[in-house]
């Protein structure tokens, strides 16, 4: 398959959109982990539920990310779409397990710290979102 | 004692069935806009699966505290 000049555009589109989400994501685990380390003023447990509570949302999330964005030239809408299904549906299934896991394997654990930092980066998500991609809200 | 986890594991199954009702009707509803403005503007299609991405987020975050939320009624407090 041939580039045209309109692939070449959306794929310039596609990169832009991709560093942009990476960007964020890259701040809100700066946020996370200078968040956590404020904790351990306050006690180690909690610090590390925090720490938990970042990675459960970080990890699962950059998973998606990278695969509903991966840059393709002249992607069709229906290849578009079940991509980001697929991704997501392996998002939700990593959270799941993530959060299993933790319950499980890790006593004792600050369970207010921990739904505390996932709330966190979810509102940080969408704070860095909409405020980074003025064109979202013209739309 | 048991009547007591049984309503744990209850209020936990209704909190996730729930959550994914709810985010199965929003990221459906997604998904059905998406195609039908591919389907008007073709060439849109890379600038409204970024604006798909982002609404994604916006969409499945609350079900996912509710799952959480579930698991964490299932394997810490029951």
């Amino acid at each position: 398959m041939t580039l045209g000049k309109g692939n070449l555009k959306q794929g310039a589109h596609s990169r832009k959109t991709r560093s942009r989400i990476f960007k964020i994501l890259l701040i809100q685990a700066v946020i996370c982990l200078i968040f956590s380390a404020g904790l351990i003023l306050v006690d180690l447990e909690t610090a590390y539920s925090a720490l938990l509570g970042g990675a459960i949302y970080l990890l699962p999330t950059l998973y998606f990310a990278d695969r509903a964005l991966r840059f393709s030239a002249g992607q069709s809408a229906k290849r578009a779409l079940a991509e980001m299904y697929m991704s997501q549906i392996w998002k939700m299934a990593l959270m799941t397990v993530g959060f299993a896991a933790v319950f499980i394997t890790i006593q004792p654990l600050n369970p207010f710290s921990l739904f505390g930092t996932f709330i966190l980066m979810q509102i940080l998500n969408w704070v860095a979102q909409i405020g980074l991609n003025t064109r979202f809200l013209k739309l | 004692m048991e009547i007591a986890n049984a309503l744990v594991f209850l209020a936990a199954a209704l909190l996730m069935g729930l959550a994914a009702i709810g985010a199965a009707v929003g990221i459906g509803n997604l998904g059905g806009k998406f195609l039908e403005g591919a389907a008007r503007q073709p060439e849109l299609v890379p600038l409204l699966r970024s604006q798909f991405f982002i609404v994604m987020g916006l969409v499945d975050a609350v079900p996912m505290i509710g799952v959480g939320l579930g698991m964490y009624l299932m394997f810490a407090v029951a």
